[in-house]
């Protein structure tokens, strides 16, 4: 299904300045660090649900493995069946709770995720918040919880928890929410009784003055607890299943090395799909998100690096006045839930047929980072992805990074994107599309690549030769159509038939000459 | 009454302290159900094996059709659902086997050892299929009105067309679910996510062989029905309640999305064939419609769906030459059901599309069409099917609403607008509907309620309805402490129950307050009566006066008081205290028929509704042409419910209901393959409307000082006709493309209008 691999991790660092990580980590790859550490990993995980620090240890706890979902772990207590199942796939939102990392800042940083893509071990050092939590302990219900209730943003009730959790992700953030910002808060939960208009009131009568709730008072509280949470290489094994959270890239290639197949995540918003839908039962796993080097972005001269493990979140956040294709195409992937999780490595080691990511990555002429233990190499991505759900990196390599050249002056890069539905819906066709124009409105160079129209992401060469050298024109563009049409086959499925997608890529072709044009 | 209240439930909503079936807690004998459906749309079962299955450790049943102790069905009107397939299977997602295991895990393991033997047999899975077979569901069905052959020869202009409508998911969040506990020998206690208590009892009963009065169904919420659990939340229920029999155990089945996206039934896909003949005033005088619904593979509510689409084809519009007729075709996709509109959706989009068609013919605005169509207030004001349309509403909702949209202004803005862009195109439309409220099979329109007053004065009410969401409850409790002259938090609503309320019908229809509202208002008036009979003779005693009639009694603010010498008052508490050691029952149980209802199906002629709700929207949309994408720009609706009993309930529905309607006519699309399997079997590809997706300005009123005298505090059901106005956006949609074209090509455009569509619609007109 959708989405990526990814990790769900250290958005502990989210609020730092990114160019801290240039800094702190001189080489990344590589941390000086011994490795006994690797071999004394803990084999239970602790973390601070309703005041108090919670553990699992997977050797002792047979309920649980390292692959339960937070949802299901919820779900088998007896006070948290708030938490509701609707869909377990992350695209209904009814399981949203709210993830608490202390940030470098010591301040606690407040996400909203998916608990049914959420396995076990990535809660690990974090607050479990669930809709249990948000009363006061005098039984003052919270502000947004309040607004909903005075606004009738429930119906039959069952998405409201999560409905609320986003909502208070969104109280405890640093904005004073647009109905814009309102929109991208809730495009992750669906409600199908009150058709959301109460709900965006509640938003905006709780969260556009915000004051102070029993959270912020319990801070400290909170902080010492988390900070008493060894941070320290997990290792977990069930028997069934060995499930490993390396602290460094280091000791993720040397368990590469020891476990030739295991999966490795980032994330997991995909994955997680092959145990909740699947029943997979994946038994190895290496979870890379808790590596701090692989987190962050840096701006360098010509450059942007971003770090394999960086959330789609912080990666949005980055892109917003930077990089506006970027960030279009982040405001419409996935939601904040998912893109809380979701990690740009990831997702482009999935090497979906859709992916909107990769494409834009076409356009954006990026090269992706591969490290093994031995050297570093760059691919440029249309390289890296080989085929269908198949990449080019080795079995001895991560990926690292991926590295955005600054676009130059004079050209242009935007994103479309064809889906049923704006928020929330995995492209049918993606686009995205580069161009730079010589003089006499001539085509220099062009690139234009497309997700959902084969069996990987691919680039349409002999439709950017057809251009290359012409008048960018819309007569031209809407004769390029026609050799669009012959050089992909698409698929007929859930989403769309095939003449469909023929028809939406010569269109969204059309579009990018609509708003590149010169007139 | 106080009309202002919050929905009962909604602050345990928001603390996620509300308990829906899967958050009840049960001891650690729980089972967890599983049911083994078929992979084949249509096959021959030639032989099972279960043994492997029995033998799995942690398996406590596997059961198939043979272990059934009653009766192998669950047809909830014409008896034709094996509860679990037994030589054949008929769609994909057809229960065959039962598993009860300690965890899901071992169920799903227990199927992977069930061998099946198939004789795949050829499939038929959409309409033409099943027209080219003649594989129709049950006879089929007709109304006629005036000679419709005489007046199409007569009318100025004729047009024919065909028209199809896709299937709908009903998405309700939480999933079908039901947990059977085991009783003292037979008895069975059923939590089910159920609309219709009264038939999951009765099919569990028949299904296990025993006596009614051995069930007892509860249902404290649902989350979310909209129809899906009208009737197909007693498959669930007695597939648990089978499996809670076998093992002596409690065991409890909750669908996963998948598996309930698969498994269950749809709004119905219509294909509609017309012919209309108007005047060249653009003046509708015939029309013929053939409805063709893809009903699936057993009959299900397919006839009675079929039969209120046949009511609608007139939508808002007097027609005086009508022939409909209603065809059910039989197909191997699981039984399609209820949803919101039940039929009439697709019969009012048929109609609004003619109409649309119509004002292009002759090139004039739409809405002046319709409005020069609409059923009379004196005259031209009977239905095809015999009803006279009284108390009609239609022609001051598009006066007002025409106003208070700015519909002509914004008309002309629009086309400038149009005039000046070449890829985004904007239009509008208003479309209207008028629905008919009660159920069409008259004999369904009763409600029982049971009602007690405790000692301490507090209140409980037990009725008939079920509180999916929609605020029935909420309805029902102001109701009730309006009548009783109390504050609302001395009543509480109970969970639905049959062994408190016995005989009910399905909380669908719409009517749930209408019949349920009256059925607790006459136990209140019982009690009432009983207790203003001793009130009356105490204040007679102590004031020493002639005579105090009962009816002299009034109660109010908590107290009961003489209406004409206010100073004899008591406390309802006092009342309820001294009447108790007095012994007088403060305990009553009510009932309600809908009166003066007759329909009869054979000569297509009578009165099926109790009255009609109408309502009106306007709707403006801006369209990428390139991309097919829409933007809802404005929504103006004017929706009438009589005298609100609870204002924010009345708008949340109204709300809620668009926007549900907006999901069918834009993008949500069920998609079947070849075989018949269902390609859209979750959120994942199954797109219902998110919070993006509602217009940008949204603008709901009611319709003031409207009030109807055939409902309870003179209000109108309000749960699925708003559901019909999100038709406006898909008119709206069709006006943009037809933009394109100034206006001089008509779109074919089926409904839902996905931007897939939108661009093959435009993609056509090109050609």
């Amino acid at each position: 299904m959708h989405r990526a691999p990814t990790h769900n991790a250290l958005c502990a660092f989210s609020p730092i300045p990114i160019l801290q990580f240039g800094q702190i980590n001189i080489n990344p790859y590589f941390p000086v660090r011994s490795m006994k550490q690797v071999i004394s990993m803990s084999t239970k995980i602790s973390f601070v649900l309703d005041g108090k620090i919670a553990s699992i240890d997977f050797n002792r706890e047979k309920r649980y493995t390292p692959t339960t979902t937070v949802l299901n772990y919820l779900r088998s207590l007896p006070n948290h069946k708030g938490t509701k199942e609707g869909c377990a796939e992350g695209d209904c939102g009814a399981c949203t709770v709210v993830l608490g990392e202390l940030g470098h800042d010591r301040k606690i940083h407040y996400k909203a995720v998916d608990s049914c893509l959420v396995f076990l071990p990535m809660l690990h050092g974090k607050q479990l918040i669930t809709i249990e939590n948000l009363k006061s302990p005098d039984d003052t219900l919270h502000p947004v919880q309040q607004a909903m209730v005075d606004t009738h943003g429930s119906q039959c009730g069952f998405c409201t928890p999560g409905v609320v959790m986003s909502l208070f992700a969104l109280y405890k953030s640093a904005i004073k929410p647009t109905r814009l910002n309102i929109e991208e808060a809730l495009s992750g939960n669906l409600c199908r009784c009150t058709g959301y208009v109460p709900i965006i009131e509640a938003a905006e009568k709780a969260c556009v003055k915000k004051k102070k709730d029993h959270f912020s008072g319990n801070e400290k509280t909170v902080s010492k607890l988390l900070q008493k949470i060894k941070r320290n290489s997990l290792s977990l094994k069930t028997g069934n299943q060995n499930y490993f959270c390396p602290k460094s890239v280091n000791e993720s290639l040397q368990l590469r090395k020891k476990y030739p197949n295991t999966l490795i995540i980032c994330g997991a918003t995909d994955i997680a799909l092959r145990v909740t839908k699947n029943y997979e039962k994946l038994p190895e796993i290496i979870d890379l998100s808790f590596i701090s080097a692989l987190q962050g972005i840096s701006h360098k001269k010509n450059s942007t690096e971003i770090m394999a493990g960086t959330t789609l979140s912080e990666i949005k956040r980055y892109a917003n006045n930077r990089f506006l294709a970027l960030h279009k195409m982040l405001t419409v992937f996935g939601s904040d839930q998912i893109r809380n999780l979701a990690t740009i490595g990831g997702n482009i080691a999935t090497a979906s047929p859709i992916g909107d990511i990769a494409p834009l990555l076409m356009a954006y002429h990026a090269k992706i980072v591969l490290v093994s233990k031995k050297k570093k190499r760059r691919l440029a991505i249309e390289d890296f992805i080989t085929g269908y759900r198949k990449t080019a990196c080795r079995k001895n390599e991560l990926i690292s990074a991926v590295i955005i050249p600054h676009p130059k002056k004079d050209t242009q890069i935007k994103f479309y994107k064809f889906s049923k539905r704006k928020d929330l819906d995995i492209s049918t066709v993606s686009g995205g599309f580069y161009l730079e124009l010589a003089k006499e409105n001539k085509v220099k160079s062009i690139k234009l690549a497309f997700g959902g129209m084969a069996l990987f992401t691919r680039r349409a060469y002999k439709t950017e030769k057809f251009l290359e050298g012409f008048e960018w024109s819309f007569k031209k563009v809407e004769q390029a159509g026609t050799i669009l049409e012959k050089e992909f086959r698409p698929i007929s499925d859930a989403r769309a038939g095939a003449e469909g997608r023929i028809l939406a890529a010569q269109n969204l072709l059309l579009k990018f000459w609509s708003e590149t044009r010169v007139d | 009454m106080n009309k202002f209240i919050s929905h009962e439930s909604a602050v345990k909503h928001v603390t996620g302290e509300s308990v829906y079936v899967d958050d009840i807690p049960v001891d650690e004998r729980l089972l967890t159900g599983h049911v083994v459906y078929s992979n084949h749309a249509h096959a021959r079962i030639k032989s099972f094996d279960l043994t492997a299955a029995k033998k799995l450790p942690g398996v406590h049943a596997v059961l198939c059709f043979k272990d059934i102790p009653g009766e192998n069905q669950m047809g909830p009107v014409i008896r034709d659902e094996p509860c679990l397939a037994e030589k054949e299977v008929n769609f994909i997602g057809q229960a065959i086997f039962l598993i009860a295991g300690e965890s899901e895990e071992i169920c799903r393991q227990a199927e992977q050892k069930i061998k099946i033997n198939y004789e795949v047999q050829p499939t038929i899975l959409t309409i033409d299929e099943s027209i080219k077979a003649k594989n129709l569901l049950g006879p089929e069905r007709k109304i006629n009105c005036g000679n419709i052959e005489i007046a199409l020869k007569e009318c100025d202009q004729v047009i024919i067309g065909e028209f199809n409508t896709g299937a709908q998911e009903h998405w309700y969040l939480e999933t079908q679910a039901c947990l059977c506990l085991p009783g003292e020998k037979n008895e069975i206690m059923a939590f089910s996510s159920t609309q219709h208590p009264t038939e999951t009892q009765t099919l569990i009963a028949e299904v296990l062989g025993i006596l009614r009065n051995e069930v007892v169904v509860e249902v404290r919420r649902m989350g979310g029905a909209f129809g899906g659990k009208e009737t197909q939340a007693n498959h669930t229920a007695c597939w648990a309640a089978l499996l809670c029999q076998a093992t002596g155990q409690p065991v409890k089945i909750r669908l996963f999305r998948d598996d309930d996206q698969k498994m269950t039934g749809k709004r119905h896909p219509f294909l509609i064939k017309y012919k209309a003949g108007f005047s060249n005033q653009g003046i509708l005088s015939a029309l013929k419609f053939e409805l063709n619904s893809n009903g699936g593979a057993v009959a299900d509510l397919s006839f009675a769906i079929m039969e209120r689409a046949m009511f609608h084809v007139d939508n808002a519009y007097y027609i005086p030459n009508l022939s409909v007729i209603g065809k059910v075709w039989k197909t191997n996709l699981p039984p399609n059901t209820a949803l919101r509109g039940f039929g009439a959706p697709q019969a009012i989009v048929a109609i609004e599309n003619i109409i649309d068609r119509i004002a292009r013919v002759l090139n004039r605005d739409a809405a002046t069409i319709r409005k020069n169509n609409f059923y009379g207030i004196k005259t031209r004001n009977k239905s095809h099917y015999g009803q006279e349309v009284e108390r009609n509403h239609l022609h001051t909702l598009y006066n007002k609403i025409t106003r208070s949209s700015q519909y002509w202004k914004r008309r002309s803005d629009i086309n400038q607008f149009n005039k000046e862009h070449n890829f985004i195109k904007k239009g509008i439309a208003l479309s209207p509907v008028k629905f008919g409220i009660s159920f069409t099979t008259s004999f369904l329109n009763q409600a029982g309620a049971l009602v007690h007053i405790y000692q301490d004065g507090s209140v409980l009410v037990n009725h008939g309805g079920t509180e999916m969401g929609q605020g029935l409850h909420t309805k029902i409790l102001q109701i009730a402490a309006a009548e009783f002259g109390v504050s609302p938090d001395r009543i509480k609503i109970s969970a639905t129950n049959t062994s408190k309320v016995p005989n009910t019908s399905a909380t669908a229809a719409s009517t749930g307050s209408d019949l349920n509202g009256m059925a607790v208002k006459n136990a209140i008036d019982t009690i009432k009566n009983r207790l203003a009979g001793f009130v009356s003779a105490q204040f007679q005693k102590e004031n020493k006066l002639k005579v105090v009639n009962p009816k002299q009694i009034l109660f109010k603010d908590n107290f009961i008081i003489h209406k004409d010498l206010p100073k004899l008052r008591v406390s309802f508490d006092e009342v309820v205290k001294s009447a108790y050691l007095a012994q007088i029952s403060m305990s009553a149980t009510g009932y309600y028929r809908t009166p003066h209802l007759n329909w009869d199906k054979e000569i297509g002629s009578g009165r099926p509704f109790n009255y009609y709700a109408f309502g009106m929207a306007v709707s403006e949309v801006m369209l990428d042409v390139l991309t097919g994408y829409h933007k809802i720009l404005r929504t103006d609706i004017l929706h009438d419910v009589g005298d609100s009993i609870n204002p924010h309930i009345d708008i949340g529905q109204i709300q809620g209901g668009f926007i549900q309607g907006l999901g069918w006519c834009t993008t949500e699309e069920c998609k079947w393959d070849k075989e018949g399997h269902l390609l859209n079997h979750s959120p994942d590809t199954y797109k219902i409307p998110a919070v993006s997706d509602i217009p940008e300005d949204f603008r709901v009123e009611l319709l003031q000082n409207k009030p109807n005298p055939n409902a309870i505090r003179k209000s109108k059901a309000v749960g699925e006709p708003p559901l019909m106005l999100a038709i406006s956006v898909w008119l709206a949609i069709k006006d943009a493309i037809s933009a394109i074209f100034d206006h001089k090509k008509e779109p074919i455009l089926p409904v839902p209008a996905t931007n897939e569509n939108i661009l093959l619609s435009i993609k056509n007109l090109r050609q």
